[in-house]
């Protein structure tokens, strides 16, 4: 009855599931989500790919002991600076929702995730002077979109001996984006104008992923996916299919001593799937992105190795909608993390701390992205 | 340790929840689908298709009653009939006979030109036989100097209010009803200034009527006391004669008067607009045949203003088309002596002509208050040959926003 309810609360909750605002996903389908618990945020995702909280691999659900449920809240506090000027923001997110556990008599692993996929939250401000009827009157425009693409994922792995696990995942993907355009005049005779539209997403994907022990102290995970293409409406009228791009992840997880654990990865997307579609929408196109994480776990208590590890890693990644055509944007991040279990190991909050830096040309952006995880093992 | 742990939790917790998503934006880089244009047209009113329309607000159901002594070059007089006064009262269940002290005529002044001074009100006894078909020459035989009743000085700071006169003694001779009134008291008014002026005299219509008062003492002969008692009566008709009656040109939108004209003036907008448009400023500009005329100098005396009115037709019937009366939706412009133009900031009304549920792109001109106003305004209709000169509705719009997907 409790894992009932719980499936029943991940099924009704996507909508609210989007991950951190950016300017730099005011273009496109928005700014990329990574799929990642707050465990393996705190270490720059470099454990994503081995992480059965996350859902970036299938595979990686093997490891899973007991039903496991995770719920992720992130809090972003960032500056934002272009030629227009400079802005402290500030927002809450829930990017990451799973529950999964192990099959009865089985060597297997069954999971349901929601997961951002991209963002497009923002507000954007802009003044100007036109000549209306031959005068000039100050107009302030405001752009806002509120919403983003989620991914809910079913998945399932199968260990195979000690030191192989195979698993695959079904995704949906869908979501919306709801577009306001207002324009303001500062003149009492002109009343303001609003409009509103939603563009709204559906879509269907598939993951497969591995993990390979080597010796008890050396993994090795992959992981291969496509999205194939997602439909958009306009309002009520389909306005567009765009290819989604495929993923491509490989990482390693190294455990040098017994109280630390190294791991890294790099995932590739191949977003310029989505140039074309993008571009005859009017828009700046798409661009093929990797993302290298590497990352550390160093365990405080040898003998309860989750007890308050200190997680810390960094990160690169490009970003695939550039704001000016031709260019393309990146990000670099440092994290630190930790994390308790109690109550006989049943529960745990998991924080991370990450600094990140934005900019693609004259476009930057620093950011603070504090995340909190809870997971709870009834 | 596990102290700082919480204390971590518990901040992020109480910081979370907190949204400034709004920042500033550098086009076109960060403005998708690019910015709203707004555009501007000039649209005439359909060819032909206005008309001017006479016989909706008669004079005697006007809220107020012009008298002027000249003011557009005729003079405009006004007439009130008071309720019947009996020849007896009832007091204790008896009807008593009493007898007249003094009696109280007393007008309220709702308009008048500040600047004017020396302003008298004349008050004629008159047949109380008028009706609304009466007409200046009917009544002006009793406008003569053995029918006078009274003058009553308006004072010069007297800009809105009651004016009062009292007859008594050997005066009340000058209003004694007789059986062949019924008991029934009728007064003349008219203007005296040094200058053509008019003033507006509150009426039925507009609750603030004339108000006839007779202060009486009843004879009671049991007691032997005498009461004193005031019959006060309102009046029961009244209207306004004109000296001259305007005539309306066919090929012209005339507004106001007595009986009041209305115009229907009919627009056709582009498909473009009544499909996708979102109005932001909309102004029906009219173009008078000559200036503007009426009383100056009314602005702070001047409860209800002359102005033209443009009130939404709901359903385009011609002269009987039924117009909102929803005060949000109907433009004006406040009449200002000597204006050569007229411009009403109509949004609000054209936002009900676009859509799915569109209300004919029509508008029914009027002048407030209607049969009561010193401006008779003609404008040029769309029959005019310069169309510069002709009814216009002055756009300013967008068009659907062409957001982006995605």
């Amino acid at each position: 009855m409790r894992r009932a309810c719980l499936l029943l609360l991940l099924v009704l909750a996507p909508g609210v599931l989007w991950a951190q605002a950016s300017q730099f996903g005011v273009r496109g389908l928005g700014f990329p989500g990574r799929a990642l618990a707050v465990r393996s945020q705190a270490s720059a995702g470099g454990f994503g790919l081995f992480d059965p909280e996350s859902s970036q691999n299938p595979a990686a659900l093997a490891s899973l002991g007991a039903l496991t449920s995770v719920f992720t809240i992130s809090q972003n506090y960032r500056t934002v600076e272009n030629p227009a000027g400079s802005a402290s923001l500030q927002g809450t997110r829930f990017p990451q929702l799973m529950v999964g556990g192990p099959v009865q008599k089985q060597p297997a692993a069954v999971g349901l995730s929601y997961s951002n996929y991209t963002s497009r939250d923002f507000t954007l401000v802009t003044a100007s002077t036109i000549d209306l009827r031959g005068v000039p009157v100050n107009v302030t425009d405001n752009f806002s979109s509120r919403g983003g693409i989620s991914d809910f994922r079913i998945a399932g792995a199968y260990r195979v001996g000690d030191k192989w696990a195979f698993g695959g995942g079904f995704h949906l993907i869908s979501g919306s984006n709801r577009l306001t355009s207002t324009r303001i005049f500062n003149d009492p005779g002109y009343l303001s104008s609003r409009q509103r539209s939603e563009l709204s997403y559906a879509g269907v994907g598939i993951s497969a992923g591995v993990t390979r022990q080597f010796g008890p102290r050396f993994a090795v995970a992959g992981m291969v996916r496509s999205d194939g293409h997602v439909n958009v409406d306009r309002d009520v009228f389909r306005v567009a299919t765009v290819d989604l791009p495929y993923t491509f992840g490989l990482g390693m997880r190294w455990s040098p001593a017994a109280v630390l654990s190294v791991g890294a990865q790099t995932i590739v997307r191949t977003w310029s799937g989505a140039n074309s579609d993008l571009l005859a929408l009017g828009g700046n196109g798409a661009q093929n992105t990797i993302e290298v994480a590497a990352g550390a776990e160093y365990f405080t208590d040898r003998r309860q190795p989750t007890r308050q590890p200190i997680r810390f890693g960094a990160r690169y990644a490009t970003m695939p909608f550039p704001l000016v055509p031709g260019e393309q944007g990146h990000e670099f991040g440092i994290s630190l993390g930790s994390g308790v279990r109690f109550a006989q190991q049943r529960a745990g909050i998991d924080l991370s701390l990450e600094r990140v830096w934005r900019s693609e040309g004259v476009y930057s952006e620093r950011a603070f992205l504090v995340s909190f995880g809870i997971s709870v093992r009834p | 340790m596990r102290w700082g742990f919480g204390v971590m939790v518990a901040a992020t917790i109480l910081c979370a929840c907190q949204e400034k998503l709004t920042s500033p934006a550098d086009c076109p880089a960060l403005c998708p689908g690019g910015t709203p244009q707004v555009f501007d047209t000039v649209l005439t009113a359909v060819v032909g298709a206005d008309s001017s329309y006479t016989g909706y607000v008669q004079a005697h159901q006007a809220a107020a009653m012009p008298v002027t002594n000249g003011l557009e070059g005729f003079e405009q007089r006004g007439l009130v009939r008071f309720l019947a006064r009996g020849d007896s009262v009832t007091l204790r269940d008896t009807l008593r006979g009493y007898t007249i002290d003094s009696v109280a005529l007393s007008f309220t002044l709702a308009t008048r030109d500040t600047t004017t001074t020396g302003l008298e009100l004349l008050l004629y006894r008159v047949a109380p036989g008028f009706d609304s078909t009466s007409t200046y020459a009917d009544v002006a035989p009793a406008f003569v100097p053995e029918s006078l009743v009274a003058m009553v000085p308006i004072s010069d700071t007297l800009n809105s209010g009651v004016v009062r006169t009292v007859l008594q003694g050997t005066d009340l001779s000058k209003v004694q009803l007789s059986p062949s009134d019924s008991g029934t008291l009728a007064i003349g008014l008219r203007l005296s200034a040094p200058t053509f002026t008019g003033v507006r005299i509150g009426a039925l219509a507009g609750n603030n009527g004339p108000v006839f008062t007779t202060y009486v003492t009843l004879d009671i002969p049991d007691t032997g006391t005498a009461k004193l008692r005031n019959i006060a009566l309102t009046a029961a008709a009244n209207t306004t004669v004109s000296e001259a009656s305007p005539v309306l040109d066919t090929t012209l939108l005339a507004v106001g008067g007595a009986p009041s004209s209305r115009s229907l003036v009919r627009f056709a907008l582009p498909p473009r607009i009544r499909d996708s448009a979102t109005i932001v400023r909309a102004t029906i500009e009219l173009t008078p045949v000559a200036p503007i005329t009426g009383l100056p100098n009314t602005n702070v005396s001047d409860t209800i203003p002359s102005a033209v009115l443009a009130k939404p037709v709901l359903a385009d019937v011609g002269a009987k088309s039924p117009v909102s009366v929803d005060r949000v939706r109907i433009p004006k412009d406040t009449l200002e002596v000597g204006a050569t133009a007229v411009s009403m900031e109509a949004v609000r009304l054209v936002e009900l002509w676009i859509g799915a549920a569109a209300r004919p792109s029509s508008v029914m001109l009027s002048l407030d208050p209607e049969a009561s106003s010193f401006s008779h305004p003609v404008f040029y209709s769309s029959r005019a040959l310069d169309p510069a000169l002709r009814p216009r509705l002055r756009l300013s719009y967008l068009l659907r926003f062409p957001f982006e997907g995605p």
